[in-house]
């Protein structure tokens, strides 16, 4: 291989890769747009066979506030907020001490314990559906939020057992040490010292829970039928089923946009956090 | 206290306090609602919960429906739990063995036959027999289409009444200069110069396999069977062999016919109701399997000049009768009902002919009472189809429920059949296994 | 230093809540409905049957139950690849060629992600509509018939046109991982190896891919797992299984014959399936990863 080569070739990769990044945002952004422009647009706008056109004027804002009349998207934001983030910080907690005490109390059983957690992560929700619901039933706790806050902590628990124990695996060993020395106990350690140290990967899993709660549906369907305990995805759904009887397609788009906005706008504005938090987790 | 101790039961009580704030508001609820059933001197009490499926037919008229009923008795509680989704979101009560009074079965998710064999449906045989409306008509004498009866007894009762058929814009065909063929022959002929002229003959929602059944497939095997519908009885009791019988594989290669020649749009595998009526309302394709409700559905995306035209089958053969497949959904007491007081008055107040002629003007559609619409605001389509169905010139099947494992495989193979991926026979084998099974 | 007991009561105390709640709100339910598998229920009666392992052996001789297996590893290998492929380089490019917008880029990729599955799925069932979505419409520019293909509606289209979403959806978290990873490999390496002359595909296989091994493979099963529990959401959204159950993966046909054909004792014996398939598979993978991890390091 001549030495010019690898730059020259160097070059042309980089165009090149430019180019498919920018392909790729065209492809993400793109679909997000056209629900924009539909969400403006009338029935008979949708049958000319032309998607990518602009909405004709006068646009309809209408679209907008019949959805938001008809549905209670304001409620269900609310509720999905309660929900995720109640479920993120309870698997959080539950999580963090059993990890720990996975990763650094080794005792008989603990490596069973681990693997339980571990397969529990391969475990079909669907098919825990109908126990699961006469279980919350007897309960009381079904249509309610709390039945769902518990239902989705108890679902994000492998996953948030399985990502603690690793990262407090790789933290040093030195740090509880010389806790221990200066006379604190199990307890103190764990919350003085072990979990502000794990803090990144605590955020990194609350980050991903929150994202599988906010976006689950089956359950949410299930477990919840009054309309103002819907959350996002289930009001969603609804909608859709109800505009598919009324080929409302106009509010439709307009709907899915208004699920879509305000979480685009608050990962907009938190988009380092985010992202740092996703990775920090998983990569140490 | 010591802080290991406090820890531990700061975490517990965690859990206990989500547990137990669910728990109290749940029983307060639930005590307060103690009512006794019966009747007061403002006639019924009690609770009365009514399931209803929310779909083409929109929810005015229910609405309408309970309110006059409420305001008959005002100390009656009642409960209305509807949508589109509801017969998901419902299941896990019947489950439990905790449903509605009264339930109207319609929609995805919903099964008349699945609740009978569930033994979750009040038997009604008796009690249907002399049951009055509150004008005092016999609601028997009332009914179009008479509750069906399964093993000899009566479970459910027919709301509404329906018939599939097909669609055509009348005033494109003048335009065009096309008549409506009255037989398979002239309907093959028609799809010709229709398809010449750039526009597909026949398109359906093939996501809703029903339509095409219920407009093409059923009324050729009955056509086949020379006109007698108690081939479709058969076909619904499974009896062994009947999807291999003549009539249904010369309706089945009548089928793979318009398939084959090209008559189907290519879009129908891929699109739900609503796509394929939106295609049609555009001129896209000229025929549609569609039910009565069809034109109050899209009256919204109607263009002004267009004209509903509806004629029951095209695929009798000359001078052979024209076909209408009923359809028919249906209203029911739970076997649990709580207060079956009040579901059979409820029914009894909505069995007359005021409400029937509410329902087709709020619907469009026919509700399953004797009345003459000419005189109401009914659709002009369901005017016409309820001459149709008074003509001697029209068989009207009898309304078959098909057991539901039978039915999706039978919906799949004519999908299949539709696009050209498997022959009659096959849709034969495969049908006729899946009876074989469910008759197990 | 500590009392045994002491420790002994620390373990107990941060171990037995999340067992109590775990066991009782996914075991128990979990445990309930492979009970189930060995009855015949309809799932809306109250009466059962127990019938033994009758729903296992039919479930052996159900052609579509072979079908969903075969779309479930489609799915599968179709993600793992098409998901590898997509974020690896993305994360490639943006962290070793140093252009410009990385902070645009890495925005716009996880976007997706934040969006519910469901709203993915009907937005993609309008994309694809063969009449109003803007994919034929923008395949029409470039022929002379418009074209009407429906993708959905096509046996050897529909489960591509699934699978292509998914990849669409999932590509941003994995990329954020990589990307994540790729930057904490020390950057002396790669100048060594720029001063020993190295192409840009010598550095990646030499360098990136065997100190990112970890981050991979955790990726990898990742998407296997998530991919064979998760993937009929997007399936029943956009096909319900169909044309003639061509897209049917185990978790809708579990949908279809337990909500909807009323067989609930069959679908807990295809939700067991899967819970047998989802551990058989990843201890497969993990294998087959482990392995590689060995020779490379």
């Amino acid at each position: 291989m001549y030495p010019s080569q690898p730059r020259f070739s160097r070059h042309i990769l980089k165009a090149l890769s430019l180019i498919l990044l920018v392909v790729w945002s065209v492809a993400v952004l793109y679909p997000l747009i056209w629900t924009g422009l539909g969400a403006l647009k009338d029935n008979s706008q949708f049958m000319l066979g032309k998607p990518w056109a602009f909405p004709r004027s006068p646009w309809l804002w209408s679209n907008f506030s019949n959805v938001w009349n008809q549905y209670h998207f304001g409620q269900y934001f609310i509720n999905s907020i309660v929900v995720t983030a109640i479920s993120s910080l309870l698997a959080i907690l539950l999580s963090a001490t059993t990890a720990y005490v996975l990763a650094r109390f080794p005792f008989r059983g603990s490596q069973i314990l681990y693997y339980f957690y571990l397969s529990a992560m391969m475990i079909p929700m669907i098919l825990g559906l109908i126990p699961l619901f006469f279980l919350l039933n007897d309960l009381n706790l079904i249509n309610k939020l709390s039945g769902l806050i518990i239902v989705y902590t108890a679902w994000a628990l492998p996953f948030s057992i399985f990502v603690m124990v690793s990262f407090f695996k790789t933290l040093p060993k030195e740090l509880e040490e010389a806790a221990y020395i200066d006379g604190a106990g199990y307890y103190r350690t764990f919350f003085d010292v072990m979990l502000p140290l794990a803090r990144s990967g605590l955020i990194s899993i609350g980050i991903m829970n929150a994202l599988n709660t906010w976006n689950e549906y089956i359950m949410g369907m299930v477990f919840v039928n009054d309309p103002v305990k819907y959350t996002i995805p289930v009001g969603i759904a609804v909608m859709q089923a109800e505009m598919q009887y009324r080929t409302e397609w106009g509010p439709l788009f307009a709907g899915l946009l208004m699920s879509m906005l305000p979480v685009i706008i608050v990962y907009m504005l938190f988009q380092r956090h985010i992202v740092a938090g996703v990775t920090a987790g998983a990569v140490k | 206290m010591k802080k290991q101790t406090k820890l531990f039961v700061v975490m517990t009580l965690t859990l206990s306090l989500i547990l137990s704030i669910a728990g109290c508001s749940g029983t307060d609820s639930s005590s307060s609602k103690k009512k006794s059933n019966g009747l007061t001197a403002n006639g019924l009490a009690g609770d009365f919960e009514i399931q209803y499926f929310v779909g083409g037919y929109g929810d005015a008229w229910w609405k309408d429906t309970i309110e006059q009923f409420q305001k008959l008795h005002p100390d009656l509680t009642i409960k209305q739990s509807a949508g589109p989704k509801i017969n998901d979101q419902m299941k896990p009560r019947w489950i439990q063995g905790n449903p509605p009074d009264v339930v109207y079965i319609d929609g995805s998710g919903s099964n008349p036959r699945q609740m009978m064999d569930d033994h979750q449906l009040l038997d009604v045989t008796d009690w249907i027999k002399d049951a009055k409306n509150i004008d005092g008509e016999k609601l028997i004498d009332l009914m179009i289409t008479e509750p069906e009866v399964y093993s000899g007894k009566t479970y459910t009762i027919p709301l509404v009444f329906g018939a599939y058929g097909n669609f055509y814009d009348q005033a494109f065909f003048d335009k065009n200069g096309w008549s409506v063929p009255q037989d398979y022959s002239s309907f093959l002929a028609l799809s010709e110069k229709i398809k010449a002229a750039g526009i597909s003959p026949y398109i359906h929602p093939g996501v809703y396999p029903e339509y095409i059944h219920g407009g093409f497939l059923f009324p050729a095997i009955i056509s086949a069977n020379g006109d007698h519908g108690e081939i479709l009885k058969e076909m619904g009791d499974l009896k062994a062999g009947i999807f291999k019988s003549e009539p249904v594989m010369k309706a089945l290669n009548q089928l793979s016919e318009i398939s084959k020649l090209g008559y189907i749009d290519q879009a129908s595998p891929a699109i739900n109701h609503t796509d394929s009526q939106m295609l049609f309302l555009q001129h896209k394709a000229a025929f549609i399997p569609n039910g009565l409700w069809l034109e109050s559905e899209m009256k919204n995306d109607t263009p002004a000049d267009f004209k509903f035209g509806y004629i029951p089958s095209l695929t009798q053969s000359k001078g052979g009768k024209l076909i209408a497949i009923p359809y028919s959904t249906t209203l029911a007491i739970a076997k649990k009902a709580k207060n079956p007081e009040a579901a059979k008055a409820f029914i009894q107040f909505v069995f007359k002919k005021k409400n029937a002629l509410n329902w087709a003007e709020k619907t469009g559609a026919l509700m399953n009472v004797k009345t003459d619409l000419d005189s109401s605001e009914a659709s002009p389509v369901a005017k016409t189809a309820m001459k149709f169905y008074n003509s001697d010139h029209t068989l009207v099947a009898p309304v078959v429920v098909f057991n539901s494992d039978v039915e999706k495989v039978m919906k799949d193979a004519t999908i299949a059949l539709t696009v050209g991926k498997i022959k009659p026979e096959e849709w034969a084998e495969r049908v006729e296994a899946a009876a074989a099974k469910a008759r197990k | 230093m500590f009392h045994i007991a002491k420790r002994e009561r620390f373990i107990i105390t941060f171990l037995i809540p999340t067992f109590i709640f775990f066991s009782v709100f996914t075991l128990y339910p979990i445990v309930r409905g492979m009970h189930i598998s060995l009855f015949d229920w309809s799932g809306s009666s109250e009466f059962m049957t127990y019938v033994g392992v009758q729903n296992f052996v039919d479930m052996l001789h159900d052609p579509i139950v072979w079908t969903a297996i075969k779309n479930d590893y489609s799915l599968v290998l179709g993600k793992v690849i098409g998901i590898m492929i997509l974020a690896t380089f993305f994360a490639v490019a943006i962290t070793r060629f140093r252009l410009r917008g990385t902070g645009f880029f890495r925005m716009i990729f996880f976007m997706p992600n934040i969006i519910s599955a469901v709203v993915i799925g009907v937005l993609w069932r309008f994309i694809y509509n063969p009449n109003i979505g803007f994919l034929n419409a923008i395949l029409s520019l470039f022929t002379k018939q418009p074209i009407r293909t429906p993708w959905l509606g096509q046996e050897d289209t529909a489960l591509w046109s699934i699978l292509w979403p998914s990849i669409w959806a999932g590509v941003g978290f994995y990329f954020l991982l990589l990307m994540a990873a790729i930057l904490s490999v020390p950057t002396s390496l790669y100048e060594a190896a720029e001063i020993d002359g190295a192409t840009q595909s010598r550095q990646f296989w030499s360098i990136t891919v065997p100190l990112i091994w970890e981050q991979m493979k955790i990726s990898i099963l990742h998407i296997v797992m998530t991919t064979l529990n998760g993937s009929f959401v997007m399936v029943w959204i956009m096909t319900e299984g169909g044309p003639d159950n061509s897209t049917q993966v185990m978790g809708s046909y579990l949908y279809q014959m337990g909500f909807r054909q009323y067989h609930m004792g069959y679908a807990s014996a295809i939700g067991v399936l899967i819970l047998f398939m989802s551990l058989i598979t990843t201890l497969i993978f993990q294998r087959l990863l482990r392995r590689d991890e060995v020779q490379l390091s």
